[in-house]
């Protein structure tokens, strides 16, 4: 499976005949460091979301890790996302539930002992800088805190492909620079494949990037 | 606290529903019970000419259970003082025969007319006594009572129901994101929807046993031996085992049939 991700005139729209993403074709290899661009509201949420299932195809073709999303099943969407890991500007942690309990959702729900998923939770927290935290509730953490917590939550499976949806965007700059090194570092240890919608690309980052242009609902490669 | 508010607003429904049901149950048997009494007592009293067979009436009436001679020697005996032998003698001779008819069930007030018009047609019987005044006080009463917990019943159910469906949408609600969040990440739906079956099947389990507790204690609580010693209704039949796997049964079933609705409901839109 070398295209992680494969979109052929793709169109998407939350109303029909109003499309967001219009006729776009995009190729990510496996490995690849994509960085998404554009102005606010130029539709980068919209094909980010595409990717993981929340938004159907409404023509054209889009393959995400081996799996077609145009009529995707329920059962074949949960499997994807089991090979996905989301990161979302808004965090999306689970508030009834503990900062460790949010790390360990992905491996609960691919089936792993409750040991190995606290293992794998200890390892990740500690790696975000928050070993610390593990106990408390996501609402008593900072924003920076919560961001880290659902990096840290969003690579506890070691997935495939991680999606990041603007994921320093209410960031401090202390929190932001734990995030992208952390992304790094898991492209060159685990080899993530990893598509980031940013207004802004850090100038710190040392790594190989594409660079992809979202405008008028056209994806331009940026060379 | 607010977590035990989100209980109570499903147990307290959930146990009012439980309860009309296991009174309804408790009523209709303490009246079958009553009732099965009432027809073993009840008998019609027939006057004949002819003698009668118990075959051949019950053809014509399938709900005779048994006929029965009564017995006049006895009652001419007494008269020996007054009359002279030869009026004994004639008496003896020409007094019709009396009859008890018992009957397999209770009959209602049109189900009697038709059973002693049927009697009355056959050939000798002259008179037939039902005593319907007496006997339909009581059934009335009890046709009465036994239609009143039905609607009861029924009443309370809608409404609990109604509130028990509410509070699954408010816990759905509640739950919502966390079973989106969970979705997101893959979760199947038994798994995002585990923790509010969890709660609902708690819950159910706590009301049934309320309910069962209630009931178990109400002999003493209510004076049920004097309800029986007064009217002979015995309303003290509750069933520990039976009864309470019949609560735990229904409980059980409207608590997880309303979740699942409302998850697939809320699913669908």
């Amino acid at each position: 499976m070398s295209n992680i991700i494969h979109a052929q005139n793709l169109v998407l729209s939350y109303k029909k005949n109003e499309p967001i993403i219009k006729n776009t074709n995009l190729i990510v290899k496996n490995k690849d460091f994509i960085f998404l661009t554009g102005k606010s509201g130029s539709g980068k949420s919209t094909f980010l979301k595409s990717l993981y299932g929340e938004l159907g195809v409404e023509s054209g073709e889009l393959s995400v890790c081996g799996f077609n999303l145009k009529n995707i099943t329920r059962a074949k969407l949960n499997l994807l996302r089991k090979h996905t890991g989301v990161i979302f500007q808004d965090y999306k942690l689970i508030n009834e539930w503990n900062v460790e309990r949010n790390v360990m959702l992905p491996l609960m729900i691919a089936g792993y002992s409750k040991e190995v998923c606290k293992m794998q939770a200890h390892k990740l927290l500690k790696h975000v800088k928050l070993s610390h935290k593990a106990e408390k509730m996501p609402m008593e953490l900072s924003g920076g805190e919560q961001q880290r917590v659902a990096m840290a939550r969003a690579l506890a499976h070691n997935p495939t492909l991680i999606i990041a949806d603007e994921p320093t965007g209410n960031l401090d700059d202390y929190s932001s620079e734990v995030i992208w090194n952390l992304l790094k570092s898991v492209r060159q240890h685990i080899g993530s494949t990893i598509i980031v919608a940013t207004h802004r690309i850090p100038q710190t980052l040392d790594i190989d990037y594409k660079q992809y242009f979202l405008d008028e609902g056209t994806i331009y490669e940026v060379t | 606290m607010k977590s035990l508010k989100n209980h109570l607003s499903f147990i307290i429904p959930l146990f009012i529903l439980l309860f009309s049901i296991q009174f309804a149950t408790m009523l209709e048997r303490g009246i079958k019970k009553y009732e099965a009494h009432l027809t073993g007592e009840y008998t019609i009293v027939c006057v004949s000419k002819l003698p009668l067979e118990q075959k051949v009436l019950k053809k014509i009436i399938p709900s005779i259970k048994s006929v029965k001679e009564i017995k006049k020697d006895k009652y001419i005996e007494k008269l020996k003082s007054d009359i002279s032998k030869a009026d004994l003698v004639y008496l003896r001779a020409n007094l019709p025969k009396f009859y008890t008819l018992k009957l397999n069930s209770l009959p209602d007030k049109a189900a009697l007319k038709n059973i002693s018009e049927k009697l009355l047609k056959i050939k000798g019987i002259t008179k037939v006594e039902t005593f319907k005044k007496t006997f339909n006080k009581f059934h009335q009463f009890l046709k009465m009572s036994k239609m009143a917990s039905v609607f009861f019943t029924i009443f309370i159910f809608i409404i609990s129901f109604m509130l028990i469906v509410k509070q699954m949408e408010i816990w759905t609600l509640e739950h919502h994101r966390r079973m989106y969040i969970m979705g997101l990440f893959g979760a199947a739906f038994w798994m995002k929807s585990a923790s509010l079956y969890k709660s609902v099947i708690i819950d159910a389990l706590i009301s049934a046993v309320l309910v069962a507790i209630i009931f178990l204690m109400l002999p003493n609580i209510a004076n049920l031996n004097a309800i029986k010693t007064d009217l002979g209704i015995d309303l003290n039949n509750f069933n520990f085992i039976g009864d309470l796997s019949k609560l735990i049964i229904i409980s059980l079933l409207i608590s997880v049939v309303s979740v699942t609705t409302i998850i697939l409901k809320q699913k669908n839109t």
